[in-house]
């Protein structure tokens, strides 16, 4: 570990080693601000329906935070993300529309729709660790073809999803927003996928993958399986899309790879792999969307809601890397 | 700390100001713009502010508040849930995707809020498109196109992106024309992603590969770029292209006679969609309901045309607008109520 706590630092000390073991927090605390600050401008910003509001919009966003997670764990990217979320959209809306609706249906097309996105993860593994192409081009690449095919499935956007998959999506079980399960869902899920031995390895690869290789992991096969995980995770994206959607886009996806990258790093990973958690990729995707809502409630004149926004994302970027980097010094 | 505080006070006052003017007004309508690229986006939501002040003449106070950025389709479903977390009583959108917010217009619809799409159609059914028909608008240009060359030549055309429905709607008109014309052979058709440049470049591949054609079909700021690769290959006068509307390429196309005519998509249109929604939001009740479109919801507005006979005067009156100004019209506010009964 990087971080360990030096003798000058005895004061803070008990603080930075907190800091350094939940990486997240800095994150946390500017989500909280941030609520904050939308309900001051907005109070109807925190009503329960807007709040179930931005945990359906960002849904998506926060899967596809997890899924270039652990690409970044082992210092690697994708840029085909979001080309991945556009595909396994068209795939299983135009399922659906040849299938019917029925719930069994429904299910089994979700299937294919993870096999989809896994496919796309493996392709990209083997481009990357495999060929040994530079990741951030040979993802770019792949994102072409990602994006062709689901063009190729759906020439133009248009065609519905059965009203059950948005019913469901929009709707509540046992009076809880189903979207809140679906987050509680994903904690679980996080929580044993931290708990495995491929989390391990991904970081151990993104710390110093020639080490990694020396001491025996097989660091080519790990590589691929964080690309395949990323898959399967842009797929569960693009389910949550389909749900907030209920239609089929080939292009939907294709402005979310950066805020994916953006959640990543504001959540405390380090680009150069090695770092991070998957807590605090998904609560930045949620600071992105706060960000965006609270420059508009603070009144920002159109012409300069990007440049704010842009400001606001690199501020909490300063804030979140300057808190880390006082942690490990 | 002065200034500090004199800020503060500033930011209160117009904080308190602003908190005033939303108890005066009658209406309350977002405006919700999903990317920022051109200019033409700029200008459809300045005319679309002017617009709403105009109606103060009328006694009917219209607020305005604005949501525009580059956001992905989730960015702007965000805009639409904010619109309904604050309130407003009538969204009007340019909207990212035909078919994404069909379930977040319906909570809008719930809430009771007006939504009217503008400049891409929707298929929402709780939601009303004004603006203009952009097959028509294609038909248009390409019957024009035909025309010039008499009923039979090469043409070909650059397109905008493939799988964008504005531009799906578009080939499918200008296809259908040419079909009418057993002369008109298109040889090629190629994508520039609406950007000038790689228009210029298409524009130039296109030239080379066929050295022998007469007629271009080209949208939007694209052809400023393709006409500027006819220019360099010295074809001014031998091939007759589409042209656009923004202020420096009517300069060109003046000061170069070109064989041009163009379609004008005007910026105008969320203004005409922000005059529309006054009247409905009052519960006036259109003539006749807005069934237009493949979705059936849609109110068209005419498609101004610009060819060799009215440039120059259209030209003479962009005079001091500066060159990225597009060519605009919009109906004002007894043409919309003229719509209602």
């Amino acid at each position: 570990m990087k971080g360990a706590p030096t003798a000058a630092a005895a004061g803070p000390a008990g603080l930075r080693q907190f800091l350094v073991r939940f990486p997240f927090l800095p994150a946390l605390c500017i989500l909280i601000v941030l609520l904050a600050l939308n309900g001051i401008f907005e109070p109807r910003s925190l009503s329960f329906r807007s709040l179930t509001g931005i945990v359906s919009t960002y849904l998506a966003l926060m899967m596809l935070a997890v899924a270039q997670t652990y690409v970044v764990y082992a210092g690697d990217i994708d840029l085909s993300v979001g080309a991945i979320v556009s595909l396994v959209n068209v795939a299983i809306v135009a399922l659906l529309q040849q299938m019917g609706g029925g719930g069994l249906t429904v299910l089994a097309v979700l299937g294919i729709g993870l096999a989809v996105g896994l496919a796309c993860g493996i392709v990209n593994g083997l481009v990357v660790a495999w060929l040994r192409l530079q990741a951030i081009v040979a993802t770019f690449a792949t994102s072409i073809l990602f994006t062709g095919l689901a063009l190729w499935i759906m020439p133009v956007a248009g065609t519905p999803a059965p009203a059950a998959v948005w019913r469901t999506y929009g709707g509540r079980i046992l009076e809880i927003p189903f979207v809140f399960w679906a987050v509680a869902a994903l904690a679980l899920v996080l929580a044993i996928l931290a708990r495995t031995r491929l989390t391990t390895q991904l970081l151990a690869v993104g710390d110093d993958a020639v080490r990694a290789y020396q001491s025996g992991l097989p660091v080519t096969r790990i590589r691929i399986r964080g690309y395949a995980l990323c898959g399967v995770f842009a797929a569960l994206a693009a389910f949550c899309v389909t749900g907030d959607t209920a239609s089929g886009d080939p292009l939907v996806g294709a402005k979310m790879t950066l805020s994916s990258v953006a959640a990543v790093v504001l959540g405390g990973c380090a680009l150069s792999g090695g770092v991070g958690t998957v807590t605090g990729s998904v609560l930045a995707a949620v600071i992105i969307g706060l960000i965006n809502s609270l420059v508009y409630f603070v009144g920002t004149p159109s012409e300069w809601q990007n440049l704010v926004q842009g400001l606001a994302i690199i501020v909490a970027l300063m804030a979140g890397v300057l808190v880390t980097r006082w942690a490990r010094s | 700390m002065k200034k500090l505080s004199l800020m503060a006070l500033t930011a209160a006052a117009t904080l308190v100001g602003s908190a005033l003017v939303a108890n005066a007004a009658d209406y309350k309508i977002g405006l919700s713009n999903g990317w920022v690229g051109s200019e033409w986006r700029t200008q459809m939501i300045a005319e679309a502010e002017a617009a709403a002040a105009k109606w103060k003449d009328r006694g009917v106070n219209v607020e305005v508040v604005v949501q525009s950025a580059n956001v992905d389709v989730p960015g702007q479903i965000a805009h639409v849930r904010n619109f309904i977390s604050e309130g407003v009583d009538a969204i009007i959108i340019n909207p990212n995707s035909p078919t994404a917010f069909d379930p977040v217009f319906a909570q809008a619809k719930d809430a009771g809020i007006l939504v009217i799409s503008t400049d891409a159609e929707v298929s929402s059914p709780d939601a009303l498109y004004v603006g203009i028909d952009q097959k028509g608008w294609a038909e248009a240009s390409a019957k024009w196109l035909a025309e010039a060359l008499g009923g039979k030549g090469k043409v070909v055309a650059i397109n905008g992106f493939a799988g964008h429905p504005a531009n799906e709607m578009r080939v499918a008109g200008y296809r259908e024309v040419f079909a009418k014309y057993p002369g008109i052979e298109i040889v090629n058709e190629v994508n520039a992603n609406w950007d000038q440049a790689q228009g210029q470049q298409a524009m130039q591949n296109l030239l080379a590969t066929y050295p022998d054609i007469n007629g271009v079909w080209v949208q939007d700021g694209m052809a400023a770029g393709a006409w500027r690769s006819i220019i360099d290959a010295g074809k001014t006068g031998d091939i007759a292209a589409t042209g656009e509307i923004r202020k420096d390429f009517l300069d060109l196309w003046v000061k170069n006679s070109f064989k041009s005519g163009a379609s004008v998509n005007p910026p105008g249109v969320m203004a005409s969609a922000l005059n529309v929604a006054v009247p409905m939001l009052e519960g006036r009740e259109l003539k006749t309901p807005a069934k237009d479109g493949v979705y059936g919801n849609a109110l068209y507005l005419p498609i101004p045309f610009i060819d060799g006979d009215n440039v120059a005067a259209i030209h003479d009156k962009l005079g001091g607008e500066p060159g990225y100004y597009s060519y605009t019209s919009s109906l004002s506010i007894e043409q919309a109520e003229a719509l209602f009964k």
